[in-house]
């Protein structure tokens, strides 16, 4: 479950949203913060990335927002985009 | 398809199409078309929801008119970290957000017309089944199924079984209109509406490159499958999205874009005409519009009058 929504996820951010500007506030963007939050989390990963979603909005000054690891509670930097 | 919580959503959208097809029959008189009607409704439909979305788009504006003030620390974090993209887009948000101005746009405005897009969806769809939605039933429900959009209809799609060539004709153009619409609008946005990054011109080629074969891709396999008054909806949209953005990028362009140096100039210029010494930057060799525009409440209505 959680590999086929990460691979949907690398198939927009690979085909799809390079064909638009940039328009993320935040870093990671959103579809990077939602891979790596259901990598980690799973379901509640999913939530966590609507969630993520729902605050890049109009009236948000987005900023630096990792997922944090279970573990380790060290935010998560892994990959390039 | 029907979805439970959608259902006050598909209420208001065909609420909105009959009251615009009824106004639009006064304003054009009795004997005006039922296609034309009906057609106009739904281009009225996205008219209605795009002006309540320019709220959206001016808060946007003006986050990006408080960028001037950082240009000096923008330039510096891309010298500083050139060769890490990561780091560099960190420091960028981070900037961004200590300063309480956030140029990107978001997702939001686009996720928001999703529902709406999905009820007319079923609106038009329950139009082709004969299925009421709201006022959109008897006699209007009978008619909308009659309506035509260039000889198209409405409640058709292209892989119906009982579509005619004509439908799928204007299906097709549709698909290439807004390919083509979209398509401009990211690369005018691209090429003329952002600040210059350091990333190469390669990786814009390879951008447009995709761009080119996914716009196409996207609507085909979408457009076949969505009644052609969606279609127009889509299209319309787009075509607006076009518009708002050619209006910002002229009149009001994001600081440190292409499109910001050239309206510099030619602001400039028209100084010179008029015998105002323009101020030189020595950094950039661009003249500064107007060093009010640096003091982000007060935007420049005097300059702005003067066209």
């Amino acid at each position: 479950m959680r590999k086929i929504l990460v691979l949907i996820i690398k198939l927009y951010q690979n085909w799809i949203s390079p064909a638009f500007a940039p328009r993320c506030k935040y870093h990671p963007s959103c579809s990077k913060y939602a891979t790596d939050a259901i990598t980690e989390y799973g379901l509640k990963g999913l939530g966590m990335s609507v969630w993520r979603l729902l605050r890049c909005n109009p009236w948000s000054y987005g900023g630096v927002d990792y997922v944090l690891s279970k573990n380790t509670n060290q935010p998560i930097k892994s990959g390039v985009k | 398809m029907e979805i439970g919580f959608l259902k006050p959503l598909y209420f208001v959208v065909s609420w909105v199409i009959v009251n615009f097809h009824s106004a639009l029959g006064l304003f054009l008189g009795e004997n005006s078309h039922e296609s034309i009607k009906w057609s106009l409704s739904i281009i009225s439909l996205v008219i209605v929801i795009r002006i309540i979305l320019i709220p959206l788009f001016v808060k946007q504006i003006k986050s990006q008119r408080a960028l001037t003030a950082l240009q000096p620390q923008m330039k510096e974090i891309q010298k500083k970290y050139k060769d890490d993209r990561q780091k560099q887009s960190e420091e960028m948000m981070k900037l961004y957000k200590e300063h309480k101005t956030n140029p990107l746009a978001s997702c939001l405005p686009i996720l928001a017309q999703a529902p709406i897009f999905f009820a007319l969806f079923t609106v038009l769809n329950g139009i082709a089944r004969n299925i009421p939605h709201g006022p959109l039933k008897g006699d209007l429900l009978l008619s909308a199924q009659q309506a035509k959009f260039f000889g198209a209809n409405l409640s058709s799609t292209f892989l119906s079984s009982d579509t005619t060539t004509q439908t799928k004709f204007v299906t097709v153009l549709l698909i290439i209109f807004m390919s083509a619409t979209t398509f401009t609008t990211q690369r005018q946005l691209m090429v003329k509406g952002m600040p210059k990054m350091d990333a190469s011109n390669n990786m814009m080629l390879q951008q447009q490159k995709i761009m080119l074969y996914v716009f196409p891709l996207i609507f085909a396999v979408s457009g076949v499958n969505f009644p052609v008054g969606v279609l127009i909806y889509w299209s319309t949209t787009n075509l607006w999205t076009f518009g708002q953005q050619f209006y910002v990028i002229k009149r009001n362009p994001t600081p440190g874009s292409p499109a910001y140096e050239e309206l510099a100039k030619k602001r400039a210029l028209k100084d010179k005409e008029n015998g105002v010494l323009p101020e030189v930057t020595e950094e950039t060799g661009t003249t500064q519009i107007d060093p009010e525009i640096k003091q982000r409440q007060q935007p420049s209505k005097k300059k702005k009058k003067k066209k």
